[in-house]
């Protein structure tokens, strides 16, 4: 703490040395990771050397304040980061960047006057970056400012008739005025221009709703998504490359995972992983990239090195034995899902899971006693079956049989049709096996 | 100030559109912050040891409800837990008793006396929230308590005490419960169960996570499984059926945070709303024939209008647009809005959260707590939403916040054209205090015809919100009850107040987050001076009328 505010004096000291009235508070790095807080102390240096040059001009200077804040903005620290723009800004009102990265963080904070006054003033500067409207426009949709919104999107499309975020825009200014035909005419233009962002699909199907077309509005919310219109923004995609530390890139990763972009969130995990080998999340989450692209070698590879380095990660445990299980190797699966079973033992998927593998393995006494466990825990009727299934494969069909006729009661009770059904099939075979 | 009358059998009528009415605003503050000089002494406690456990930040809810049936609200706080042996481990849940004193001036004299050992309450579990509900139909208000872990339903006896019945009513569910709402979604006049559940966590498969700082940090709720709800059927007899798969609402998991029932499509049969944390919502429509079928996405009300999924925490219906149905209003976390679903009719619903004004303000704060609500009385919903972030504030780390997840309360004024405006200085000093607010609960603690405010905070002290500006205004209020005196949650209550002019209301407990509010219908009048009727349909779909109620008092009606 004392280091912290030693910091801070100093900084305060050499800004106002260097004539500029704002102060950089700097921010906590205490709980940061090792690497993020020496790339931000070594870039935090820079700038006090910087600062403490008498020869340092004010254009250099206005870049040391620059580059602390775009690392500050990568990590999401994004007060000093404004601080540092500002001070970026009062030194080179000119360089575009900061002014830039300043609207970006209004808007984030959503201190709006100012995103739009900045935005309008680097739009001057540099009328080439589409980015730039298309955040007015956002801005302005999220005013309700549709036809200021509107004209922001379509100076974005003259600039960049392919822009799918400008398209998208149109599509939304129409969908707020109920103006479906013409929504659903930019949607499907957006689309067109970007097929991955699947969640393009939810906004025309809202549109083909307003034009009451069911067809297509079914047709469309059954594709859509969690990946979003991106805009071109190679301002922000700067702060990204500043970016080090398996953590950073694990949450990246999770978020690309999450967005279903597997390959992309599979880059990150093996980032972390180089930035720190023995991270377990960054190979379980790897483990589950790979599983989704089809890799489950790669990914059983992963889940086992994560167990190997903590053996009660039950997650890992867990996803290795559903990849041990799809590839019949079912005594293997049970071995994790009894780890998971003892690492967790509320898990009642695991445990239900764990008894089935138990009764494809062959090992129904087993399988019979945590079935039974389970049951009389949840008293579900899918446990219930299980019991069934155990006491049928020790040879006891009268009583499986017996057991499985009341649950068949039970589900017409409860009026589950799918599983009455299901039951009433086993049962037939329980009652086949009769002696 | 309290009458009783019986209403005779009427067919309804198709509701209207309601004129704005136009009440000046005043320069004194709104709410006055009154807990502790009240008695309310309560301050929770997360059990927070350093692991960032999820549970910790989640809770915790409260209930307004009138134990004693004295004609006052009284006040149950959930608790937090220890995780771990600790030398002085909080008390658990406070039931408090409202003294009200009411001057034959009409002075007020508002205090709490802490019941709970008389009540024989024992919430020491780790509480999360608190739901409301008479499912015995006695007339005396019982109480369920979700928990990490298993719930507890209590039984009031109508002596001040409560039995703990969860065993024999089979009403627990042992998992991490959320949000409960009683309903009577059969229509057979007993009160049925909603419990919502948030995550498999556990102490043991909780992964450490980071902030984009690289700081560690809380888990998302993703990193759990999403346990899956339970809806439990009242038998009648003391009993409670888990109808969860025969009633089809197991067909969708969520990690689910909010529940709010109300008739949507205006079919009279009560539906169900769930806000989920980071997955779609749910709008489970009642098929009248014991049955669900999960219809948000189509409906319009699963995801955003980008049809991103958001991070639901609270969440509430209210008919905030005057057009006779049920709109819905769902709080998020910063970087997202607030999302407003208005109902467009027969359950269709459009996100016009932009054009409600709603969009930016709740950008930049995490919502819990909600409620449509007129608090200035003027005829028009309002709305509260209570805030504290999820994950750790870099701003408040650096000044040194030991839970830096504090931020300030917003309170929007309906102005009556479809949008909203956020009332800043004037709501009062206790909308400038940076808490982790959860919980809010809402209801005329004071009697005096507007509707007050509990907000509970994690980590900190409750808070007691006093409205000083509804009772300005003329006023309606209403108790709408069974023949067993049972609140009948549920109850569509249509007010008119003149030709073309009809405020329509329900009789409901659910809503906001974790917490139970007043069953009481409170409906602003502005500057009339009379009401012309209210018609009110009841659970069971029977409509009956009443003329002429008298206004600025409370009136019950009684099935």
């Amino acid at each position: 703490m004392k280091l912290l505010c030693l910091l801070c004096l100093l900084c305060m000291f050499v800004i106002c040395s260097a004539q500029t009235p704002l102060t950089v508070h700097w921010p906590d790095l205490s709980q940061l990771e090792p690497d993020v807080r020496d790339q931000i102390k070594s870039q935090q240096d820079i700038l006090i050397s910087t600062v403490k040059d008498t020869q340092s001009t004010k254009a250099k200077l206005s870049a040391a304040y620059g580059a602390m804040g775009e690392i500050y903005h990568a990590y999401s620290l994004t007060a000093p980061a404004r601080e540092c723009y500002l001070n970026a800004n009062t030194l080179d009102p000119k360089d575009f960047r900061w002014i830039y990265l300043l609207a970006k963080l209004d808007q984030l904070d959503g201190r709006v006057d100012d995103a739009i006054r900045r935005y309008r003033i680097f739009t001057s500067l540099r009328p080439e970056l589409v980015a730039a409207f298309v955040n007015l426009g956002n801005i302005y949709l999220e005013l309700d400012r549709l036809e200021d919104a509107r004209s922001n999107y379509t100076t974005a499309l003259q600039k960049d008739p392919n822009s799918p975020a400008a398209r998208y825009g149109l599509g939304q200014v129409a969908l707020s005025q109920r103006n479906y035909a013409e929504a659903v005419e930019h949607f499907e233009k957006a689309l067109a221009l970007a097929p991955d962002a699947n969640r393009i699909h939810y906004a025309l199907a809202m549109a083909y709703r307003g034009l009451r077309n069911e067809e297509k509005t079914k047709l469309h919310l059954a594709q859509q998504g969690p990946v979003g219109v991106r805009v071109a923004d190679p301002l922000m995609d700067r702060l990204v490359q500043l970016v080090e530390g398996a953590r950073v890139h694990l949450i990246r990763g999770k978020l690309a995972l999450e967005a279903k972009r597997y390959e992309e969130a599979a880059n990150e995990f093996r980032k972390a992983i180089e930035a720190r080998p023995y991270s377990v999340p960054a190979h379980v989450n790897l483990g589950a990239a790979l599983t989704q692209l089809g890799d489950l070698k790669g990914a059983a590879e992963e889940f086992s090195k994560a167990v190997a380095i903590d053996p009660n990660n039950a997650n890992a445990h867990y996803n290795l034995a559903v990849l041990l299980a799809n590839e019949k190797q079912h005594q293997q699966a049970i071995v994790h899902l009894q780890a998971v079973s003892t690492i967790n033992p509320n898990d009642l998927g695991a445990r239900f899971f764990l008894a089935q593998q138990l009764l494809y393995a062959k090992r129904p006494d087993e399988a019979l006693k945590l079935a039974q466990s389970l049951y009389s825990t949840t008293r579900a009727l899918q446990h219930g079956a299980l019991v069934g299934s155990a006491l049928a494969e020790l040879g006891r069909c009268g009583e499986a049989a017996e057991w499985q006729r009341k649950l068949i009661a039970r589900a017409v009770e409860e009026r589950n049709n799918e599983l009455e059904a299901k039951l009433k099939t086993e049962l037939q075979r329980y009652e086949s096996c009769r002696p | 100030m309290h009458s009783v009358l019986q209403l005779s059998a009427f067919l309804a009528i198709a509701v209207s559109i309601l004129a704005p009415i136009y009440v000046p605003q005043t320069s004194l503050p709104n709410f006055e912050e009154v807990a502790v000089k009240t008695g309310l002494n309560f301050h929770h406690y997360n059990g927070m040891n350093g692991k960032f456990f999820l549970p910790e930040i989640m809770g915790a809810g409260a209930a307004l409800f009138d134990y004693d049936n004295d004609g006052d609200l009284d006040v149950f706080l959930v608790q937090g837990a220890a995780f771990e042996p600790v030398s002085n481990p909080p008390a658990g849940g406070r039931l408090f008793r409202n003294d009200l004193e009411v001057g034959t001036n009409g002075s007020r004299k508002l205090r709490f006396t802490d019941v709970t050992e008389k009540s024989r309450i024992l919430a020491n579990r780790y509480g999360m929230g608190a739901a409301v509900g008479d499912i015995n139909n006695d007339g005396w208000p019982d109480l369920y308590l979700t928990n990490l872990g298993s719930n507890q339903m209590y039984l009031n006896k109508g002596d001040g005490t409560f039995d703990d019945v969860t065993k024999n009513t089979a009403t627990d569910d042992p998992r991490w419960s959320t949000a409960a709402s009683f309903v009577d979604y059969d229509r057979d006049g007993w009160l049925d169960l909603m419990i919502v559940n948030y995550a498999e966590f556990s102490f043991t498969n909780s992964p450490n996570c980071y902030a984009p700082t690289s700081a560690r940090d809380y888990c998302t709720p993703r990193v759990f499984r999403a346990p899956g709800n339970r809806l439990l059927h009242n038998r009648r007899d003391g009993t409670f059926e888990d109808v969860t798969v025969a009633a089809g609402v197991d067909k969708e998991f969520g990690h689910g945070l909010g529940v709010v029932t109300a008739d949507f499509d205006d079919d009279g049969w009560i539906d169900i709303y769930v806000a989920n944390d980071g997955d779609p919502n749910q709008l489970w429509m009642n098929q009248k024939n014991g049955t669900f079928k999960n219809e948000a996405l189509l409906a319009g009300a699963a995801v955003n209008r980008d049809g991103k999924t958001e991070a639901g925490m609270g969440v509430d219906a209210g008919d905030f647009d005057g057009s006779g149905t049920d709109d819905i209003f769902v709080t998020h976390l910063m970087e997202e809005t607030n999302t407003l679903f208005t109902n467009v009719g027969a359950a269709v619903f459009e996100d016009r959260t932009r054009e409600a004004g709603l969009g930016m303000p709740g950008r930049r704060l995490t919502g819990f707590g909600t409620l449509f609500f007129d608090y200035d009385n003027d005829g028009w919903l309002d709305l509260l939403v209570v805030n504290g972030a999820v994950q750790l504030l870099p701003e408040l780390i650096r000044k040194g916040d030991p839970f830096p997840l504090g931020q300030p309360n917003q309170l929007f004024h309906n102005t009556g054209n479809g949008r909203f405006v956020e009332i800043v200085e004037q709501a009062g000093p206790s909308f400038q205090l940076l808490e982790v607010s959860r919980g809010a609960a809402f209801g005329d603690v004071d009697n005096d015809g507007d509707t007050d405010v509990l907000v509970t905070n994690n980590n900190g002290p409750v808070r007691l919100l006093l409205n000083q500006l509804g009772s300005r205004n003329h006023w309606l209020g209403l108790r709408i009850t069974g023949k067993s005196s049972r609140d009948m949650l549920g109850a569509q209550v249509d007010v008119v107040v003149r030709k073309n002019q009809v405020l329509r209301r329900r009789v409901r407990t659910d809503g906001s987050y974790l917490s139970a509010n007043d069953p009481r219908v409170l409906v602003g009048l502005g500057n009339a001076t009379q009401v012309e009727a209210v018609r009110v349909r009841w659970p069971d779909g029977s409509v009956a009328e009443l003329k002429a109620p008298p206004i600025d008092r409370y009136t019950t009606i009684k099935q």
